[in-house]
């Protein structure tokens, strides 16, 4: 697993972790705290704002604002979000975002690093809501639910539905300017085509400009520079104890789809820097020796004399 | 309460020897790291196959990663390899500041002197790779200037000033008028703070036995960083020291890194003879004598003459090795009596008919200054005018790189 750390991104988010690890020890020790006030963003606009309440520095707020978190509500998140963080999660989160948790700064345990860990997940559990749900409905066989709609992103959308046999999750990228449409179905096809080697992996589907036909009933919108990426999860990917791990994959997909498609063209404007370097070197190998130039004559009284063009 | 509708600008302030990154409105970075990268050596010159092209670490885990030859893309302040600084936003981007690029505007910085064409290729990376939708690309010494508006002592924000920026490995002297640097007249001290660190370090390697050898640099730095001021007469310090001992010096306590005993050592008259290296360099570098208020005081005389008096008026501290206490009293002390010197002279020229106006000094100190030029970002960047002054992506595909040649000044100018 850890030769793929450097292609599969965290889960997790940094920024909150460390700045939670900071204070949470900074608490534990017993210094004085400081007073807090960050505004930290995630992919998928969200946005984490961590802070003192009422300006009482010996308490420490996480909110987080998921623009489609009413979309998630349908789906239990409230109830997961109470199951991960129990007595940290306050009930009415703070003006404006959509989850805040609350910490006491004098009474932090002794794995706080855990805890911070745990805080940090926060996107990652919102998302998963949906998922257990969808997976949990496919494992008692309730079929006939209908398929989850989750506006992730302003243009973007995610679908989640259980049939009787397997939990498709479709997603719908957009991709912006033309270079990425081209590589983001470079990219799918060679994705999917990857797959079939390995046995255990969900089946991908990759389709473009049109939905897939699972979402006819959907108002899906077709265009031209929209991607569906379809994953069938079979009851094996779903099962409890691996579909944790499928959870952090399936919510992540989108940015590291996006994530993969920047470092390919960097990767390509690389290759075309060295190019471009070789032929200049050809270039100047090619050019033809400057002739010297013919040495000023002088006249008898030892002044240059330049002819007039 | 911050804008919500959109998501907050990205500031990333790629140093020489530290890149300084995170999200505007705040007043610290997210993440301080090194501007190292760690690459597996030929990559990049033979074809790649499968994923080598993602085989690198960044910051922090380039200095720990084994196997990797560890490279830093930016010299003296310019970026030198763009196939490496390309990555290594990447990172930062995705894997750091977790940000969709596509989403936020982007702030960076850049030295001084930078030229037009490194704007140039900035720009192509960070439209064309990241496509972001907005950029702006800021000289460090304004975005320092912008973070002194937080300190009390200065009345009406203003872009007009002298920076003193000092790092770890050279200290600029840089003077801004209305937002422009004036390049001609930049100086260079070869002073800075691992300069500071050494004669520390040389100091207690005279008189401390126990420090384990090692350690000491890390241990002089830590001294340097606890318990160095800047004192404004070495002469009366000395005195004062020997007078009171008990009270002024102090002791340092270290672990020893492999028989985990505890060490100490007692911290004298370095405390003040470390900082004094910026007024008397020539106690850690024979070959070098002017003084840094000299310096300053040199910058601004050369300097057109109409902008002097305001440059005097607002001299700016930027850097960690800015950060001693009275650091600023000291400076401020010292140009004021060059000043007032010249002053008197040219009264008494003319026989003291004419009486010069008598010149304002004043050197700015605030609580950002370790992270002023992030900070100075963060500020900026959380404005609305940012979103007017940055080059935007059409802009971008309609005119080409060129246009961010030119970034126009912004914060306070009608």
């Amino acid at each position: 697993m850890d030769r793929f750390r450097m292609i599969l991104l965290e889960v997790h988010n940094r920024a909150i972790y460390e700045a939670l690890c900071l204070r949470f020890e900074a608490a534990v020790k017993n210094q004085k705290p400081e007073s807090t006030k960050l505004i930290i963003a995630d992919f998928d606009g969200i946005i984490y704002h961590l802070s003192n309440p009422n300006d009482d520095r010996t308490k420490l707020c996480l909110s987080i604002l998921l623009h489609f978190y009413k979309d998630l509500k349908e789906h239990g998140a409230d109830e997961l979000l109470k199951r991960e963080y129990g007595s940290y999660l306050i009930d009415t989160p703070e003006a404006d975002y959509s989850v805040s948790l609350l910490f006491d700064l004098t009474n932090i345990p002794e794995d706080w690093k855990d805890l911070a860990m745990k805080a940090s997940l926060l996107k990652r559990n919102c998302f998963a809501s949906v998922f257990e749900k969808y997976f949990e409905f496919q494992r008692t066989g309730e079929t006939g639910h209908k398929t989850a709609v989750i506006h992730y992103r302003s243009d973007e959308t995610l679908f989640v539905r259980a049939l009787e046999d397997r939990v498709t999750v479709i997603f719908s990228t957009t991709f912006k300017g033309e270079d990425d449409i081209i590589l983001g179905k470079v990219f799918m096809q060679e994705f999917s085509e990857t797959r079939r080697k390995y046995q255990q992996a969900p089946q991908v589907l990759f389709s473009y400009k049109n939905p897939p036909a699972e979402l006819n009933d959907t108002n899906a919108i077709v265009g031209e520079n929209r991607g569906y990426v379809t994953f069938v999860l079979q009851p094996r990917h779903i099962t409890k104890q691996a579909s944790d791990n499928t959870i952090n994959m399936i919510s992540m997909f989108r940015n590291y789809l996006h994530y993969h498609l920047k470092c390919s063209k960097a990767h390509m404007h690389q290759r075309m820097r060295s190019k471009t370097n070789d032929f200049l070197k050809v270039l100047n190998r090619a050019k033809p020796e400057s002739k010297t130039k013919p040495e000023d004559r002088k006249n008898i009284h030892g002044k240059i004399m330049r002819q007039t063009p | 309460m911050a804008n919500l509708t959109r998501l907050p600008p990205v500031v990333i302030d790629n140093g020489t020897g530290y890149t300084k990154m995170g999200f505007s409105t705040n007043s610290e970075p997210q993440f301080i790291i090194p501007s190292a990268i760690a690459v597996k050596e030929g990559v990049g010159v033979k074809p790649n196959r499968g994923l080598d092209d993602l085989d690198f670490y960044i910051g922090d885990e380039a200095m720990n990663a084994p196997g990797y030859s560890v490279k830093y893309p930016i010299r003296h302040g310019i970026v030198n390899d763009w196939d490496l600084m390309e990555k290594y936003w990447e990172q930062c981007i995705f894997k750091y500041l977790k940000c969709e690029p596509e989403d936020h505007y982007f702030l960076l910085t850049e030295p001084p002197l930078n030229t037009p064409e490194n704007r140039e290729y900035t720009a192509e990376i960070m439209f064309e790779s990241f496509n972001v939708p907005g950029l702006y690309i800021a000289v460090q010494a304004v975005l320092a200037l912008a973070a002194s508006w937080t300190s009390k002592s200065v009345l009406e924000p203003n872009l007009t000033g002298v920076v003193i920026d000092s790092g770890d490995g050279v200290t600029h002297v840089i003077p801004v008028a209305d937002g422009y640097v004036i390049g001609s007249c930049i100086k260079h001290i070869p002073i800075s703070g691992r300069d500071i660190t050494y004669f520390v370090q040389g100091l207690l390697k005279d008189r401390e036995v126990g420090i384990p050898p090692e350690q000491s640099l890390e241990t002089a730095k830590a001294i340097k960083e606890q318990y160095c001021y800047v004192c404004p007469d070495i002469v009366k310090e000395f005195t004062k020291y020997d007078k009171e001992p008990n009270k002024w010096f102090k002791k340092y306590e270290g672990i020893n890194n492999i028989t985990k005993q505890i060490y100490s050592v007692d911290v004298g008259y370095e405390r003040f003879l470390g900082p004094e290296v910026f007024f008397h360099p020539e106690f850690s570098n024979p070959d070098y004598t002017e003084s840094l208020s000299y310096i300053v005081d040199d910058v601004i005389q050369n300097c057109p003459i109409d902008t002097r008096r305001n440059l005097y008026k607002n001299i700016v501290l930027s850097g960690g090795s800015t950060m001693f206490k009275d650091f600023d009293k000291r400076l401020k002390l010292e140009i004021k009596r060059t000043v007032d010197d010249r002053l008197k002279q040219s009264a008494e020229l003319s026989n003291n008919r004419l009486k010069p106006q008598p010149i304002d000094v004043n050197v700015v100190s605030h609580h950002m200054q370790r992270y002023a030029v992030w900070f100075g970002g963060s500020l900026l960047a959380s404005t609305s005018e940012f979103y007017e002054k940055s080059h935007t992506k059409a802009e971008y595909y309609e005119k080409g790189p060129s246009i961010c040649r030119h970034n126009a000044v912004f914060g306070v100018m009608a």
